[in-house]
């Protein structure tokens, strides 16, 4: 909910207040080896994303005369896991249709797309609302259809072309459009949910998300309904914003669309009303909304079952496979991150926001179960391994301009870094530089470790030494502890840390003065 | 020699290649020399492949000569009908919007007939993407029907018949959509096959009404029509809608009597409207079944079949204005010249309007309307709701016999321009498109002749069996012909 302000007039009608309504239509290129309804390659799949223009071209694509239409289970399989995550009825009993009109980028003068019984409907996902309590986002429908190809004008290379040029390399790409209830009142909450999506179907493995290459497209319908402060209420033509590549461009429409409409109301005072939905598209360099098509009813698309194509029929085996096959979402495994290893939102969030680096993470945690077997280490490892890669692993990541994952280090030697960090082998400067060695090498990390002087040092005398020098440093400290005072033993410690340059065992450093000051 | 009972069957001519009695390539130099001869008169090709065939006749005698197997239609001359996908030649669907197009890939069907070792000789010309009754709406001009070149061939593929008449070839491949095979068959006195929905591949077939089209054979004879089914049936992972039912042997039975089988005759397909040369033709057969021991079953009705044309004629157009959005000429085909203030409208209408015939841009019309909204459900939905209900009455009329007996056409072939209202021509099909709103499998072979203006003309007779009971089909019309092989004429053509 968002007030304009101050209270706006002009004429006879006043603006109080407005409230969104907000509904979206979300396009999901799936990474499907081929295509849709043939076996050339998908350019959503990573093997082509670069292929030249028209590389992904055969009779089916190009629609020459004859050709004909076999679907790819492939893609309906990814579909229904989508479908499942959103916890949507998959139906038993779907099929194709036709959706008929002219345009240079589609081959055969009609879409293959689900009309009137999509594969998946009527679910929902919650999602973290802005105003801080749980928002669940109604799903209407989630069905299959196929990418149209692309037009440009200009030639490979970059020269202007004065014609138009068609690249029919993403014609025939499966794609999933996934449509929302209209349940958001704010920006911020479509923009959440569409992270949320772009999260689940990366998890899901059916799409790599790379919004650059138009692999999520979103469409937000938008109006407004603005209360008067006469007890009115009035709504605004719905506006349907066509393909909007980024999250910054979603939220940037939603938002200039706010304004915009609430200030076209005061203008002409229309409302929602048959034929009053347009069209408009996003200008990036201007930050505004730009009107596309008047009125929606200007196409009359001829949908009819398509005879070449037999209907999709799930039965229960085939959906049971589907369902095994679905991972924890990233939501659950947030939560899980939360309450079994203790790391907090912000934290769960960094690591599921991609699924490799989930990946990588959870085998080091893994990693470090199977190293230390039974035996309980005292902080929980995936709180440890958490810590390591969002410090250490960060750390890293930024100076080499690469994911966490493809630093070089390998599962079983974040392990060790844990493991000998836990026994108190290494310090914590040492972790983090022992972790920064392991990215270049695949030696055992104890041996690093021993190489490059990291591991902590025990050995009694030089120990006692340190705890007689820093006592001497800090008599007052010392005092304190001496009376019970245990806080201050930490300024001692650190005085020995210093003193060992950092290569003292911490805990051992403890034991010592405690022993020493009695305390 | 065409026409006569002294026609060498298929297998007698494949033998003959395999044995090394006559070539492959004597084979495809007769046909050549017949099509030469012939095809100033009666132009049923589009384009003549010499270059192609005689190519192909060489490899095939060397192979033969290497002793490798060759199929079972080896060295067989065959014309396809322009509207199949062949890698050579053009594949122009008898329309200006195709003129020069080259197919980059064969169809399924010329594949697996090509797999046997038969030869495409020529495209066979057909009324322009098979919408017509008569082969006059070809782009290149009508195909005159050989046993009287002032008379239509039939259609849609009216060349592929011809030809197969005139003695071009022994086989030529059709696609019946709502009887373009059947109905050229009858008018040319030769035998032609609509197969089961689902039997043959669509792949490589352009499309006209997609839930209805299949390709078939034409052959002199049950058995070599059948041979040449037998070649290129069954399941094709690129057509979804074939089905993966086993392709039975069709040879194997078909020379058993119909003794004990049951044929329908239904009462309301020997209409007075009918020629009565063509009633008599399907009574005459009726008869000789009765003879042959078959028992004749008149106590079946197909009432809904009488809105048989009207179902078609929203069901095909309506899939039709969808398969035919592709020719669009911006990928291939024809594409017109723009003013320099006409843009991308303009472009497709005028490209379309210029490359396509009055009865497509008729057809597409009407199919365009019947799936608009507003009419859709007036139109589209009730059409095939009376299409699901003529398919429960054939279901039932089969529980009572094994196949249906009747005529193909309504008349003998008529003169060249005899059709000029659409809605008569539409009319020729009446007996026809049910088989394939129903999706079952019919034929139509030589029954008789009309005596028309001091000539004889070919009649033919129709038979229907279930889907998928192809052999009952060919065992039934083989009787037929057996019986009668001696009544057969030479086309005069010959």
């Amino acid at each position: 909910m968002t007030t304009m302000s101050p209270a706006t007039t002009t004429g006879d009608r006043k603006v109080a207040r407005t409230r969104l309504v907000i509904g979206l239509e979300v396009h999901v290129e799936l990474s499907t080896r081929t295509k849709m309804f043939t076996r050339t390659g998908n350019v959503a799949h990573r093997d082509h994303y670069d292929a030249e223009p028209n590389s992904l071209v055969d009779p089916v694509v190009a629609a020459l005369p004859g050709v004909l239409p076999v679907m790819n289970r492939r893609a309906v399989e990814m579909a229904m896991t989508v479908g499942l995550a959103l916890n949507c009825t998959v139906a038993r009993f779907s099929k194709w249709d036709r959706k008929n009109y002219f345009y240079p980028d589609l081959p055969k003068g009609y879409q293959i797309s689900q009309y009137d019984l999509p594969l998946c409907g009527d679910g929902a996902l919650d999602i973290p609302g802005a105003d801080g309590t749980t928002k669940r986002i109604g799903i209407i429908r989630a069905h299959l259809e196929e990418d149209t190809g692309k037009l440009g004008h200009e030639l490979p290379g970059g020269l202007r072309y004065e014609g138009s040029l068609v690249d029919l390399n993403r014609a025939g790409t499966p794609l999933l459009e996934i449509v929302t209830q209209p349940d958001f009142d704010c920006a911020d909450d479509v923009v959440t949910f569409a992270q949320e999506l772009r999260n689940i179907c990366r998890f899901l493995g059916v799409t790599d998300g790379i919004m650059q290459r138009g692999h999520m497209r979103f469409e937000p319908n938008v109006n407004v309904v603005v209360f008067d402060g006469a007890g009115q209420e009035h709504r605004t033509p719905i506006v349907e914003v066509k393909n909007l590549n980024s999250f910054k461009a979603l939220r940037g429409a939603i938002e200039h669309e706010h304004e915009r409409q609430a200030k076209q109301w005061l203008e002409d005072g229309r409302v929602m009303g048959p034929g009053a939905k347009s069209t408009r598209g996003w200008d990036d360099e201007r930050g505004i909304t730009v009107l596309q098509r008047e009125k929606e009813d200007a196409h009359d698309y001829r949908y009819f079952p398509d005879p070449d194509l037999v209907p999709v029929v799930v039965d229960d085996a085939w959906l049971s496979r589907v369902r095994a096959a679905v991972p924890e979402l990233p939501m659950a495994r947030r939560a899980r991150y939360r309450s079994e290893f203790g790391l907090d939102e912000k934290d769960a969030h960094a690591l599921v926001d991609d699924p490799l680096l989930c990946r990588f993470y959870e085998a080091c945690v893994d990693a470090v179960h199977l190293r230390t077997g039974s035996q309980v280490p005292t902080v929980h490892p995936g709180f440890a391994v958490a810590k390591l890669l969002l410090n250490a692993g960060a750390k890293r990541s930024n100076e080499r301009s690469l994911p966490i994952n493809e630093l070089g280090i390998a599962p079983s030697q974040v392990a060790a870094v844990v493991v000998l960090r836990d026994e108190g082998v290494v310090g914590p400067q040492a972790a983090d530089a022992l972790f920064g060695l392991l990215c270049d090498t695949d030696a055992e990390a104890i041996e690093v470790a021993r190489q490059n002087g990291l591991v902590a040092i025990r050995d009694d005398a030089a120990l006692d030494r340190w705890v007689t020098e820093a006592i001497a440093a800090q008599p007052q400290a010392a005092e304190d502890v001496r009376a019970g005072r245990t806080a201050a033993i930490g300024r001692l410690v650190g005085q020995v840390m210093k003193l060992s340059g950092g290569k003292a065992d911490a805990k051992a450093v403890n034991e010592k003065l405690r022993e020493r000051l009695g305390s | 020699m065409a026409g006569g009972t002294n026609i060498p069957s298929i297998e007698a001519v494949c033998d003959g290649v395999r044995s090394r009695q006559s070539s492959a390539v004597e084979l495809v130099e007769r046909s050549l020399a017949r099509i030469a001869s012939l095809e100033p008169k009666l132009n049923c090709l589009h384009e003549t492949l010499k270059e192609h065939a005689l190519d192909r006749a060489a490899r095939i005698d060397a192979a033969i000569a290497r002793g490798e197997h060759v199929g079972s239609l080896a060295g067989v001359p065959i014309v396809v009908k322009d509207n199949i996908a062949t890698s050579y030649g053009t594949t122009t669907c008898g329309s200006r919007i195709l003129e020069n197009f080259r197919s980059p890939y064969d169809a399924t069907a010329i594949e697996r007939l090509e797999r046997e070792g038969a030869i495409v000789v020529g495209k066979a010309n057909c009324d322009e993407f098979a919408m017509g009754s008569s082969t006059e709406n070809s782009a290149w001009g009508p195909t005159r029907n050989p046993w009287d070149t002032s008379r239509v061939p039939g259609g849609s593929s009216g060349g592929s018949a011809a030809a197969v008449a005139a003695g071009y070839a022994p086989a030529a491949l059709g696609s019946d959509t709502g009887g373009s095979i059947r109905q050229p068959a009858a008018h040319c006195g030769v035998v032609g096959v609509k197969p089961s929905y689902g039997r043959v591949s669509r792949y490589g077939l352009v499309a006209f009404g997609s839930s209805l089209d299949q390709i078939g054979p034409f052959a002199h004879s049950v058995r070599d029509a059948a041979l040449v089914l037998q070649a290129i049936a069954g399941f094709d992972p690129r057509d979804s809608t074939t089905a993966e039912i086993d392709v039975p042997d069709y040879l194997a039975e078909i020379d058993r009597p119909v003794e004990g089988l049951r044929i329908g005759l239904p009462r309301r397909f020997t209409s007075p409207d009918n020629d009565p040369a063509v009633n008599k033709a399907v009574l005459d057969a009726a008869d000789e079944y009765a003879r042959l021991g078959a028992t004749i079953v008149e106590d079946i009705d197909l009432p809904l079949t009488d809105h048989g044309i009207s179902t078609y004629y929203v069901i095909a157009p309506a899939e039709a204005s969808s398969n035919l959005a592709r020719f669009d000429g911006i990928r291939y085909g024809h594409r017109a010249e723009l003013a320099p203030d006409e843009d991308l409208f303009d472009l497709y209408a005028r490209s379309r309007a210029e490359g396509f015939g009055p009865e497509v841009q008729r057809r597409i019309m009407l199919g365009t309307y019947v799936l608009s909204s507003g009419y859709y459900d007036a139109y589209y939905k009730r059409a095939l709701q009376v299409r699901r209900l003529i398919k429960q009455e054939f279901d039932a009329a089969f529980a009572k016999c094994h196949a249906i007996l009747g005529p193909t056409a309504p008349t003998p072939a008529f003169p060249l321009g005899g059709k000029a209202d659409p809605l008569s021509m539409y009319l020729c099909d009446v007996y026809t498109v049910n088989a394939n709103i129903a999706g079952i499998c019919a034929l139509s072979l030589p029954g008789g002749f009309a005596e028309v203006e001091d000539q004889l003309l070919p009649i033919g007779i129709q038979l229907q069996c279930r889907a998928f009971d192809e052999p009952t089909l060919f065992r039934v019309a083989r009787m037929f012909e057996a019986a009668h092989l001696q009544d057969r004429l030479a086309c005069p053509v010959a």
